[in-house]
């Protein structure tokens, strides 16, 4: 019955399919606009730090905020794009901060080529919508690894560069695995050295990562700080349980290498920290995976999880909605900053503009993102 | 490494097509066309 005819048919069927499906895989490496607040001073890139990124999907903006001499903060929002409040809080914190005094570098995507694939079979969103008064905005929800297009094969087993540390194959592309960098490494690790560089050459007083994690994750709604950093992160504790959040405090494990909150605050001054929140989205134990899911957390399993104790965060049917997540993060920032300055006089940093954790519950994301022009 | 692995895959699709286009069975010639898909945007760079 088959014959060249139809194998013609059929090959021509599959061409539309490779077509259309293609089609789909290339708008994942378009990237959500992100509107430069009134704030921004000057936007520089990571290949300013190391140039052999330019030109690849590795070279991300930073967004920079100068005022008068004082201290200085870097925030890294993206280093996994599949934890969604650390890009939002970057952003909002883009659209909306002004520095007066010191200097607070941002930066939105610290993988960007982890942004333009996800993960596979996890069944993850492509992106994400935000209601505005001025319509939608649509946000990128993408993997928490670089994309295998831009650093192919992985090792069985990838060995940490400065320590020797073996971890599995897979995590050769996860940035917060690949500090301190290097800048004859891997295309993660050159990302990662871009940073540090960053860090080294403007002396930046704080860093902080932003994450999310799993609700079954023991370390969640949590600050990881690296034990320079802290006596500040003990007093952002204290500060945000007045404000009735709720967060725990974790040190660095010493002998858990390459993430940010040990390998920046070992290998330059900045005081390093890392913050945590809880997205089902990325959970093991989650029902359906779509925007519902990461916009608001509400899942079914989680609440059933949480009543037979195996979850690390509270979990009910109200879920942990973004705005909730995004204004844990904002808060702490401000708060780490904040202490800073108070502790030590020449590291202060005086800004406007942030909302605070109860504006965004009561007025939601949509309130703080600018219209794009 | 990245042209050896683009070699390799060209080299599958081309084959995979061929035999699409030879095979008698129909069933085989659809099974053909689904694994020319992934391979053909593999050899576009396109994940």
């Amino acid at each position: 019955m088959a014959n060249k005819k139809t194998g013609i048919l059929i090959l021509f069927l599959s061409l539309i399919i490779a077509f259309l499906a293609g089609r789909e895989f290339l708008n994942q490496r378009k990237l959500e606009p992100i509107v430069k607040g009134e704030g921004v001073t000057e936007i520089q890139k990571l290949s300013d730090y190391l140039p052999a990124l330019k030109g690849t999907r590795g070279d991300s903006d930073i967004y920079v905020f100068r005022g008068e001499e004082g201290g200085s903060a870097l925030i890294l929002g993206g280093t996994h794009p599949n934890e969604p409040s650390s890009l939002m809080s970057a952003v909002i914190m883009i659209e909306n901060l002004k520095v007066f005094k010191g200097t607070i570098y941002i930066i939105p995507r610290a993988n960007a080529s982890a942004f333009t694939h996800n993960d596979p079979q996890e069944g993850s969103p492509q992106k994400f919508h935000i209601k505005t008064d001025f319509g939608e905005r649509w946000f990128r929800y993408g993997s928490r690894a670089t994309n295998p297009l831009d650093q192919w094969p992985d090792p069985d087993i990838y060995i940490h560069a400065a320590s020797g540390q073996k971890l599995s194959g897979n995590e050769t592309r996860n940035l917060n695995r690949a500090y301190p960098g290097r800048v004859d490494g891997t295309f993660t690790e050159k990302v990662a050295y871009a940073i540090v560089e960053l860090i080294k050459k403007n002396d930046i007083n704080m860093t902080i990562d932003l994450h999310e994690a799993s609700p079954e994750y023991p370390v969640i709604n949590a600050i990881v700080a690296h034990e320079n950093a802290m006596p500040i992160s003990s007093q952002v504790v204290m500060n945000m349980e007045f404000d009735d959040i709720q967060i725990g405090l974790e040190p660095s494990p010493v002998s858990l290498r390459g993430l940010t909150h040990r390998e920046l605050g070992d290998y330059t001054n900045t005081y390093a920290v890392l913050m945590e929140t809880a997205n089902a989205a990325q959970g093991r134990l989650r029902g359906k995976t779509d925007e519902n899911l990461v916009l608001t957390g509400i899942d079914p399993t989680y609440v059933k999880a949480q009543k037979i104790g195996r979850l690390f965060v509270p979990y009910d049917d109200n879920g942990h909605p973004l705005e909730e997540r995004v204004g844990r993060h904002l808060s702490g920032i401000v708060q780490h900053i904040v202490v800073m300055g108070e502790n030590e006089i020449d590291k202060e940093i005086i800004f406007e503009g942030i909302p605070t954790y109860s504006e965004l519950l009561e007025n939601g994301l949509g309130k703080y993102l600018k219209e794009i022009k | 490494m990245m042209y050896i692995y683009l070699v390799i895959l060209f080299y599958i699709l081309c084959t995979v097509i061929l035999n699409l286009l030879d095979e008698k069975s129909l069933l085989k010639q659809l099974n053909a066309a689904l694994v020319i898909i992934p391979l053909l945007l593999r050899v576009l760079l396109i994940k």
